[in-house]
């Protein structure tokens, strides 16, 4: 109730308009949908006391900081700079709305501008919107836009192809996605040794679009991918989904022919936060610019002449043309992205490549750890891997997993559920911040297990 | 002021990281695919960056800094409590897919907040999921798709919508690939029933309406529509971005909705960020519960064999809903969104209600210091009320085509003029059925006396010179900003040069 300036003044306000009392503002509510009773709700809290129910709440959490923790599937335990939830929590920034107007808007405006070229610059693509969802809606809406850019054109209309080895939780969003638009979602098989079947995508030639993921959902980065666009044709959309730390070590996709990249920023500027708010990334070549979803900055001049920053392209969006609007998108993850932008920034060209080398040691080492145990096989031996690798267990994962956790130590994430079958198999995370020690912790727990489980 | 691509220290210079914990990190990337030129980010120190970004904030507006009457936009005070909360590593370190023994006071939370989105929406089952209100637009309609899929009633193509709907409301309807049928406003700008009559049918989807409407006034015919639309086979869904004006008072399940969207950032304080994040959660009656996303937070009564609860004697877990829709964000929501909500709420618990009083309150009031002045004011052109009505809600419209019919000064100057009075503008050319409109919706975190400040410099804006104000802002960061130009140049990048 702290939060009502004019509590104590209601009648004086009402006698201005006229009116005694506060129930003659409801009066226009038809009696027979009116609410009589209060609400059955607890009473109000003093701030006191909803920060120590909050920190019992959040206090009875295991987070991933208080042990070993081996659990990515996407998202990253990263380490985010002190500066950036310092900075982007200033009143200014976290209290504004949609910068509508430019003139009182040129901090959030000219950091979207920047935040846009650090994507562009990251993926190797001249454009960049201020940010999607997650990971997951990016991929859902790059699908949906290569299909208007493209369909027409098109010897496989509203067809688009998508790699097999996309997480399905991804592979769900974007079936509800592309459900309603009649897009006909083709899936593009792996061969057995984790790689892309390129002679099989070559049925994706002249669709609408590839999606594919580098790495893909078991961490493996595939050299063959970059021969998809001679296989796929010119005219297909190339859609790459990336994890954005690996781009300090590995190719940007619009350096081998990628027309649009999206991709989980989680990893720059925020904790996994149990799922968000997080943001995707949405970068594209112009052929799709002005069909793209999202809110976009551009570089204008003010009335005197002096650079300033506007949103730009408006008339893609939904509150300008409504049902033929390029996506529904509105509220978005501005801030997240901004906390982004400061990440990037302070981590630089030759941070971002530091940071992927960080993660990829930690992963090479889990990998020849893990590996080294016996009975456990990595599932794609060959493959090159960054942050993540899949393993199969001489066991349940899911039991092998919970004596890890009961040894103190978060050893993965169960793939049966994202794929039933794989109900022996663990996908095991590794991060920027991972030790030797952890990686020690690791075996060891996993060994145990399995010979606990086993027995 | 300069470009954060206008630092540009030594290569390597910057944040400090540990070492890779092995020398020959990146051996394992075949050399084929490893990458040769590194992004051309800025280099710059953290002492550079900390006064950057700080001084780009000054260049930004927030309600921090002044009153924010942005019509349709909730922009209410965030409790700084919320940020604090948001921090702890019991949220900030949590990983979704964690298993439900380890995120018990996550799971009692989400629970806690489907339950009380419940109750205050008149509905029987929340989902947290959706992430932004038009997200949860988008999850509704999918569910009620399904629902007419399995009962057979595919056929169903058309959603209706007013014309003076959130442009959110047909696209994403369109989304799900459902044909928009538009239905004109009567001329109080309330839902015209005989028009409504005319355009249901057997195709008829749902419909998608809000209540107050963007013009914020009550529909009082909304049950009768939702009769009409209910008796042609359709679903009505209830757009929450107007809930602000109503907790308590009424509710969607009352006036006979189906489906209801909420959006956090709005009624329940998450910070709107710059254009989000934003939490969209929907709340469903009973026929439509088994489709929601997956999933969803259940509980049972805690048993010995469990391990460590809450210490409320449940045992919390994620469920899936039977007939799912699946996901739509691949996680499980705002989770952040929704912490930050659940603080919100536990401030006012049951006394929610006096929220929505003081928006309302404060609205009419605002309402009543501009327009009285119209009639013992010697000034020639007032604006016109959007929509005639006794009381307003939570916010209200302004025809301002007098002052331009008069003067030459249109809704945009005056909204461009308030900006040097400190005022962020109102919500301008929305909805379009009002002309020259402006939208203004004060929130009940002001106090009178703002608003009383508020009201006197907007009435002397329209005795101004109109040169002044066609030609306003003159003391804002930048002058009046060449949207034109933006999209003409199509400049959407710094060169890196």
């Amino acid at each position: 109730m702290d939060q009502l300036p004019n509590l104590g003044r209601e009648i004086e306000m009402l006698s201005e308009m006229g009116m005694s009392s506060i129930d003659e503002l409801f009066a226009d509510i038809p009696e027979d949908v009116r609410r009589n009773d209060p609400l059955p709700l607890p009473p109000p809290q003093s701030e006191e006391q909803i920060l120590a129910d909050a920190q019992h709440l959040l206090g009875a959490n295991i987070h991933l900081d208080s042990r070993p923790s081996f659990i990515s599937a996407g998202l990253a335990r990263n380490f985010v700079p002190t500066m950036v939830p310092m900075l982007a929590t200033r009143g200014e920034f976290l209290t504004s709305y949609t910068p509508y107007q430019p003139e009182v808007s040129q901090g959030m405006l000219q950091a979207m501008w920047e935040f846009q070229t650090m994507v562009s610059e990251l993926v190797a693509l001249p454009v960049a919107n201020v940010s999607m969802y997650d990971a997951s809606t990016a991929a859902a809406e790059a699908i949906t836009c290569a299909v208007r850019v493209r369909s027409k054109r098109s010897s496989q209309p509203n067809t688009v192809y998508v790699s097999e080895f996309v997480p399905p939780h991804r592979m769900s969003v974007i079936q509800n996605y592309t459900q309603g638009v009649e897009i006909d979602i083709k899936i593009l098989p792996h061969r057995d040794d984790g790689t892309l079947d390129l002679e099989a995508a070559k049925a994706a030639n002249d669709s609408c679009a590839v999606y594919v993921e580098q790495p893909n959902a078991f961490g493996s980065i595939d050299e063959g991918l970059l021969s998809l666009r001679s296989i796929i044709g010119e005219k297909t959309a190339l859609i790459v989904g990336v994890d954005v730390v690996s781009l300090g070590l590995v190719e940007a996709p619009g350096n081998w022919g990628a027309d649009i990249v999206v991709g989980e920023g989680q990893p720059f500027g925020i904790g996994p936060t149990a799922g968000g708010p997080i943001y995707g990334i949405f970068a594209c070549t112009k052929d799709y610019l002005r069909l793209m979803p999202g809110r976009i900055v551009g570089q204008s001049l003010d009335a005197d002449g002096k650079i300033a920053y506007t949103l730009t392209l408006s008339t893609r969006e939904q509150h300008i043309r409504r049902h033929r609007a390029t996506s529904n998108i509105c509220s978005n993850e501005t801030l997240i992205a901004l906390m982004g932008a400061m990440h990037m920034s302070l981590l630089g060209p030759e941070g971002l490549e530091r940071l992927a080398l960080r993660v990829t040691a930690a992963t090479q080492t889990a990998v020849e750890a893990v590996a080294s145990i016996e009975g456990i096989e990595l599932i794609y031996p060959e493959s090159p891997v960054f942050r993540e690798f899949a393993v199969r267990l001489p066991c349940s994962s899911r039991e092998a997993l919970e004596r890890m956790d009961s040894m103190g130590v978060m050893g993965g994430f169960d793939l049966s559920q994202w794929w039933g079958s794989m109900n022996d198999c663990l996908l095991i995370g590794c991060d920027e911040r991972t030790t030797k020690e952890d990686i020690e912790i690791l075996s060891s727990a996993l060994s145990s297990s399995i010979r606990e489980v086993s027995a | 002021m300069s470009s954060v691509f206008d630092f540009n220290g030594a290569p390597g210079s910057g944040w400090s990281q540990p070492d890779p914990i092995r020398e020959d990190a990146g051996k394992n990337i075949p050399g084929s695919i490893r990458r040769n030129t590194l992004p051309r980010w800025p280099r710059a120190s953290e002492p550079e960056l900390v006064r950057h970004y700080t001084l780009l904030s000054q260049k930004n507006f927030g309600i921090d800094t002044g009153f924010y009457p942005l019509g349709s936009c909730t922009m209410k005070h965030n409790p700084r409590i919320n940020e604090r909360i948001v921090q702890m590593p019991g949220i900030d370190r949590i990983h979704p897919l964690q298993p439900d023994s380890q995120v018990q006071g996550l799971l009692a939370i989400y629970y806690e907040m489907q339950d009380m989105l419940s109750i205050c929406a008149g509905m029987d089952s929340v989902t947290l999921q959706p992430v932004a209100g038009a997200q949860g637009e988008f999850t509704a309609i999918r569910c009620i798709q399904e629902y007419h899929n399995s009962n057979g009633e595919g056929n169903r193509n058309k959603v209706i919508v007013p014309d003076s709907a959130h442009g959110t409301n047909p696209a994403s309807a369109a989304m799900c690939g459902y044909e928009i049928v538009e239905i004109p406003s009567g001329s109080d700008g309330r839902i015209d029933l005989q028009a409504l009559r005319a355009a249901v049918d057997d195709d008829t989807a749902a419909m998608m309406i809000t209540n107050p409407s963007t013009l914020g006034v009550f529909e009082p015919e909304i049950a009768e529509a939702a009769r009409i639309v209910h008796e042609a086979g359709g679903q009505m869904y209830y757009d929450g971005a107007n809930f602000n004006a109503i907790l308590g008072k009424t509710d969607p399940g009352r006036m006979g909705f189906d489906a209801v969207h909420y959006n956090l950032h709005k009624t329940f304080s998450q910070p709107h960020g710059g254009g989000g994040p934003g939490s969209g959660p929907i709340g469903v009656k009973s026929h439509l519960a088994k489709y929601l996303p997956s999933p969803i937070a259940a509980r049972r009564a805690r048993t010995e064999d469990d391990p460590r609860g809450v210490g409320d004697g449940y045992w919390y877990f994620w469920e899936d809903p039977e007939s799912s829709i699946g996901k739509v964000q691949q996680w499980n929501g705002n989770a952040g969104a929704v912490v930050r909500a659940w603080a919100f709420y536990r401030r006012y618990g049951r006394d929610l209600e006096r929220m929505s009083e003081h928006a309302v309150l404060n609205a009419n009031y605002l309402r009543h210091r501009i327009m009285s002045s119209q009639r013992d004011s010697e000034k020639p052109t007032m604006p016109k009320d959007g929509a005639p009505s006794e009381v307003v809600k939570h916010e209200f419209t302004l025809d301002m085509s007098p002052v331009k019919d008069a003067t030459g000064v249109t809704a945009k100057d005056v909204a461009k003029r308030l900006l040097d009075y400190g005022y962020m503008a109102p919500t301008l050319y929305f909805p379009q059925i009002v002309p020259e409109c402006l939208m203004l919706e004060p929130t009940e975190t002001e106090s009178k006396d703002v608003l009383d400040k508020f009201a006197d410099d907007f009435l002397s804006i329209l005795s101004e010179d109109p040169e002044i104000v066609k030609n306003a802002p003159h003391t804002t960061p930048v002058r009046r900003v060449d949207e034109v130009l933006a999209a003409r140049q199509l400049i959407l990048r710094h060169p890196c040069e």
